[in-house]
């Protein structure tokens, strides 16, 4: 009889009432629910950085050209801007009127030369936004100078719009791609895939931690005398994966519950509308769950190898580094292939075990890989699974009985090997 | 016979922990593991349960090699005690019979059952890491025997228990026995190991030195020892050849014949020297069988 359920339960249950699980979920919760706050917060700050009013007192060099009245043109268009000529006065009365009444600033005007003399002029918001009124205002002076139409200048200044469509290498011709459509699945998709990558690093952790732990603790020896190093190993990951994905659950349901509270909640800002949510194809979930657990078993198998290696806790930071590093140049790869779906290196990742649960998720989500390489890169995966399941069995069977030096990496190949 | 160890070796690396070693242990016994520190009686423990696995040789269970008999039909001590800090003591206990295969129902009432012998009611919902070194010995060993094993293997199940809880022990290890089941146990305590078991094996150095029935192999070795009491010169029987001092105790002296001498002899001289009031022929005890066959070296 298996003894699996009974090794899940206890990793669950022990662990699910520990402080720290506790802590770090609701911790999780509050980030969730902080978040769906975000948008009027975000809205409030931002909005600091541009005052509703600005207050321009313009000094121009005398000459034929005034652009004076061009501003003011600009200023009955935008709201809050007040433009006052300082015709008549000299330089220093113009400073004093600034520095007194508090303006926005002062537009000197000398020929082509604009130049904004203001008390806050690290204030790129304010910058940027009285530059871009400024060439509103020169636009049209040009446009009078040059003698064009109110038409005219609207037909200088159209844009068009670039439209893609694929085509794929059976000669069909592909859809037309959605680019509103293509940048809320490049949201889901970092989203769901920041999601593996969390769970790789805090569950392979975990699992690691929780072997160096059991030998720390000597309860090993009673243990293997009870069960199969196999089985241990099994019910730690399975225990560990299902207080994961109980944390998680409950994440994203009061990320959905804030959602459905208000049209304010978090999912909102991450997807830009909750339509979106009941619209995740559910290709898309399908093939999350299937990275998503493939891709934690692999792992966490590894982990729990490496966690066998060592004899105290205080060592596992030390040999999981370049797991954690393996990990991280899986993210690094799919965030490539969000540029470029097909690039020669979001390719390679996507085929590679320890890269592709989080690469080609992410490609088959954004582009249409050839089917080819999705076949390869699950077989690939699903293998490997069960050649690290195996592999790290038999690390972990000699490894969880070893105490003191820890051995070096040829010493672990000889250990499989034998 | 129901364990049988058949030319078992274990190497680490350039050191051999247990060699070419054999040895029997009766259905049914109360059986001694014995050996000087290091003689690898911890590892021979882990190969005869299947934990580690020899480089050569095998182990039996009634007839079938133990990687045969999958785990759980025994109960093992192991010399590093280990149990998870953060658990309850009723809930690892739980745990514990369960992974020995016992259902929920059968894990608790063992459970109660053995807390109440042990007398560990009152901490029953304490942390185990709460608990002194001595208590969490106690729900330990209890976890060996909460599914009532065919087979108990117990390395130094005595060590840090004091004489209440040494002697609550030795009373429930006596229980398994009468009820059939096996149960292995090393110490250190010779007198104890002489008092209750039936059967030993010594181990020096990974190989073996002495197996079999206790009162038998005391017998083979003689009755070579003579315990003398008298009123007189004491120190007599410096003048015969082939006679050893063991101990002097303030009622007796113990001496070892050599093979050879007549204890008639010893006795005549005896009465020269003065009032006898103590002439007796014993066989070894466990300890001096022990110092005698290990102790050279040591």
């Amino acid at each position: 009889m298996s003894m699996i359920p009974v090794l899940v339960k206890r990793e669950f249950t022990s662990r699910a009432k520990g402080t720290s699980y506790i802590i770090t979920t609701v911790l999780g919760v509050l980030v969730f629910v902080g978040l769906s706050f975000l948008p009027p917060i975000v809205e409030r700050f931002s909005a600091s950085f541009v005052p509703d009013s600005i207050d321009l007192l313009v000094w121009e060099h005398p000459g034929e050209n005034s652009i004076l009245p061009y501003l003011e043109q600009v200023s009955q268009e935008r709201e809050g801007l007040t433009i006052r000529s300082a015709s008549g006065m000299d330089e220093q009365e113009a400073y004093r009127l600034v520095l007194d009444q508090g303006l926005s600033g002062l537009l000197l005007v000398d020929g082509p030369l604009y130049t904004l003399v203001t008390t806050d002029g690290t204030n790129m918001m304010l910058n940027g936004e009285i530059e871009s009124i400024v060439n509103r205002a020169v636009n049209r002076f040009n446009a009078v100078r040059l003698g064009l139409s109110a038409e005219d200048m609207a037909s200088l200044f159209n844009r068009v719009e670039l439209k893609v469509r694929e085509v794929t290498p059976l000669g069909e011709d592909g859809e037309e791609l959605d680019s509103t459509a293509q940048s809320q699945a490049m949201v889901l998709t970092y989203f769901l895939l920041f999601m593996i990558y969390m769970a790789l690093v805090m569950y392979g952790n975990m699992v690691a931690t929780g072997v160096a732990e059991e030998k720390s603790s000597r309860i090993m020896e009673v243990m293997v005398s009870t069960v199969t190093p196999l089985e241990l190993m099994l019910g730690k990951i399975i225990g560990v994966g299902s207080l994961g994905l109980l944390q998680f659950v409950i994440w994203v349901g009061t990320g959905f519950l804030m959602n459905t509270m208000g049209n304010t909640g978090v999912l909102n800002t991450l997807f830009g509308s909750s339509e979106i949510l009941s619209t995740i194809p559910l290709d898309i979930v399908l093939w999350f769950g299937l990275f998503f657990v493939a891709g934690y078993f692999f792992y966490a198998s590894i982990f729990a190898a490496a966690g066998a290696l060592v004899s105290r806790v205080e060592e596992v930071s030390q040999v999981v580094s370049i797991l954690m590093m393996m990990i991280m140049v899986g993210f690094f790869g799919a965030y490539t292939s969000f540029l470029n779906p097909n690039s020669a290196f979001a390719v390679v990742t996507s085929l590679v075990p320890f890269t592709s649960p989080m690469v080609m998720f992410s490609r088959i989500v954004l582009g249409n890989p050839p089917v080819a390489q999705i076949v390869v890169s699950v077989l690939v995966l699903f293998l490997s699974v069960l050649v690290g399941a195996w592999v790290s069995a038999k690390i972990y069977r000699i490894g969880i009985l070893m105490y003191g030096k820890r051995p070096s990496l040829r010493q672990v190949v000889q250990l499989v090997k034998g | 016979m129901s364990l049988v160890a058949t030319a078992i070796t274990k190497r680490f690396r350039d050191v051999t922990a247990v060699n070419n070693l054999s040895f029997t242990v009766p259905e049914g016994s109360l059986f001694g593991f014995l050996g000087p520190n290091g003689a690898g009686k911890t590892t021979t423990m882990r190969v005869v349960l299947d934990i580690i696995k020899p480089d050569q040789g095998q182990v039996t269970w009634r007839g079938r090699p133990f990687h045969q008999l999958g785990r759980g039909f025994y109960g093992y001590l192991p010399e590093e005690r280990g149990l998870y800090p953060k658990m309850r003591v009723v809930e690892h206990l739980e745990f514990l019979g369960r992974i020995h295969g016992l259902d929920r129902g059968k894990a608790q009432a063992e459970t109660r059952r053995w807390i109440e012998r042990f007398d560990l009611g009152e901490l029953s919902h304490k942390r185990i890491e709460e608990l002194s070194k001595g208590n969490q010995q106690k729900v330990q060993t209890i976890g060996t025997m909460l599914h009532q094993p065919e087979l108990l293997v117990l390395d130094e199940p005595f060590a840090g228990l004091d004489p209440v809880n040494t002697s609550l022990l030795k009373e429930v290890l006596l229980e398994s026995h009468h009820r059939g089941c096996t149960v292995i146990f090393s110490s250190h305590r010779m007198e104890q190991v002489e008092e209750m078991c039936d059967d030993i094996v010594l181990i020096d150095q990974g190989s073996l030195v002495l197996n079999g029935n206790l009162k038998q192999i005391k017998r083979s070795m003689g009755r070579q020892i003579l315990r003398i009491s008298l009123e007189g010169k004491q120190d007599f029987w410096a003048r015969i050849p082939g006679l050893r001092l063991l101990s002097s105790r303030a009622d007796y002296q113990e001496l070892r014949m050599d093979d050879g001498v007549d204890p008639n002899d010893v006795l005549r001289e005896a009465m020269d020297a003065g009032q006898v009031t103590r002439f007796e022929l014993v066989e070894p005890s466990l300890d001096q069988i022990f110092v005698e066959k290990v102790g050279a070296g040591a």
